[in-house]
């Protein structure tokens, strides 16, 4: 990975090092991102830099729903027009950004930044579950909707949840699961099917 | 590289890359393997969804001669087993069997009666007492992998045992009558209703129902056993009720 002149823990050679720590990026993108550094504008590269410092130094967690954000309340918690009575409990930021995009839910999202997972040794105390729990106390909350992933440990993950919150007295639901929109019956797999045929509802 | 066809229970999966992933399976017919499956993370794959922890699925791959990771081209999710996404305790439960599975089994030593023990078990779980399944999935793993306790007579001098004032010893690989109960290592009194439990476990009844007390103190048993073989204790242990 060193170029033919770099000494090994040279600032070119930890760079590379560095960027092919990230997700996608292997030890040849690593290479070329680098030279692409290298030969941009002292300007460009400034920018990047200092935009990665401010991710770190400037990023927080939101007081109530956990989501990265700049402030100590979130755009979303910080907006007066959604429903406060309704949170939705996502695994990770990426996923409260795939329902946001989806559009249609108006209500709040909380982020738990994981799921349980007691075979890697996460248990409650590494998510934020009691930052739910307390949001859910304080009152006024009436629905919870468990968007985990629909994975074994996702599930378990709502299982767990659902168990603490249903004796503070609010509706737990889940996100339906089956057929896409748009997509044929004789292309769907057995899981699709059955989860589709449970979760039938009424017209 | 030949290309095999296994029928396996997933294990364990750990993310590799943006869209790739590395499961740990346990397949009746190769025993633990572990592969990776490149574009097991994409909705849209040739995996259909079937690389979840606990899943059963017809599994194709290509067997690495050269002793690295085996290289997953293909699942078919066979059976999923929904109890376990509907009670906590049997998603612990089933972690717990995934757990001693993939930690204390070996790569391509298969174990046929075990394999079909575990899916039984997942089967079971969540119907009935959980503690109960748990129990007779541990006995039979034992019993399976060579580490069946002696509960027939005195693990030590190997002489009858009387009802009255028995221990278990780990160590010393069973159940102690009271003249061996003296020396080194952790004793655990055993009730006579918990050998009894213990025989019941290990043979064709073990449906029966056992009492609560019973089974609390069965489950101290086999975590004991089982946290002095494996020299640790298994991650989930704390997880399982009695």
């Amino acid at each position: 990975m060193n170029t033919p002149r770099e000494q090994p823990g040279g600032v070119i050679s930890r760079l590379m090092a560095e960027l092919a720590k990230l997700p996608g990026i292997g030890p040849k993108s690593a290479e070329r991102l680098t030279h692409h550094l290298l030969a941009a504008r002292r300007e460009e590269v400034l920018v990047l830099a200092d935009a990665l410092r401010a991710l770190k130094e400037q990023i927080r967690r939101c007081e109530l729903c956990c989501a990265p954000t700049e402030h100590v309340r979130c755009e979303l918690c910080a907006d007066t027009r959604r429903d406060p009575s309704i949170i939705c409990v996502v695994e990770q930021p990426r996923d409260l950004t795939a329902l946001q995009r989806a559009g249609g839910y108006r209500g709040r999202y909380h982020v738990l930044h994981g799921c349980l997972s007691p075979l890697d040794g996460i248990g409650p105390e590494h998510l934020t579950i009691d930052a739910l729990l307390d949001r859910v106390r304080a009152g006024g909350v009436q629905e919870v909707i468990m968007a985990t992933n629909p994975t074994t440990e996702g599930d378990g993950t709502a299982l767990y949840l659902s168990s603490l919150l249903s004796p503070l007295g609010v509706r737990v639901t889940r996100l339906a699961r089956g057929l896409p929109s748009g997509s044929v019956l004789e292309f769907a797999n057995n899981q699709m099917l059955a989860d589709a045929l449970e979760g039938r509802r009424s017209f | 590289m030949a290309t095999e066809k296994v029928k396996a229970l997933v294990l364990r999966t750990t993310d590799w890359s943006e869209t790739s992933r590395i499961a740990t399976l346990f397949s009746r017919e190769r025993g633990k393997l572990r592969g990776l499956a490149k574009g097991g993370r994409r909705l849209k794959s040739s995996f259909d969804n079937g690389l979840d922890l606990l899943t059963l699925c017809d599994m194709v791959l290509i067997r690495k001669t050269t002793g690295g990771l085996d290289l997953l081209t293909e699942a078919v999710v066979v059976r999923r087993f929904p109890r376990l996404h509907r009670e906590l305790s049997a998603l612990y439960a089933g972690y717990y069997v995934a757990e001693l599975l993939a930690d204390w089994t070996e790569e391509l030593d298969p174990h046929p009666a075990l394999f079909d023990e575990a899916l039984e078990a997942l089967e079971d779980l969540g119907d009935g007492s959980v503690g109960q399944r748990v129990l007779r999935f541990e006995t039979r793993l034992l019993a399976e992998l060579g580490y069946a306790p002696v509960i027939d007579w005195c693990s030590s001098c190997e002489g009858p045992l009387s009802a009255q004032a028995l221990a278990f010893c780990a160590e010393a690989g069973g159940v102690l009558c009271p003249r061996c109960q003296a020396g080194p290592g952790e004793r655990r009194r055993l009730s006579t209703e918990a050998l009894g439990g213990m025989r019941a476990l290990a043979s064709e009844k073990w449906r029966e129902p056992l009492a609560d007390r019973v089974r609390a103190e069965l489950r101290g048993v086999m975590g004991g056993i089982i946290t002095h073989i494996r020299g640790k204790p298994p991650k989930l242990l704390p997880y399982l009720g009695g």
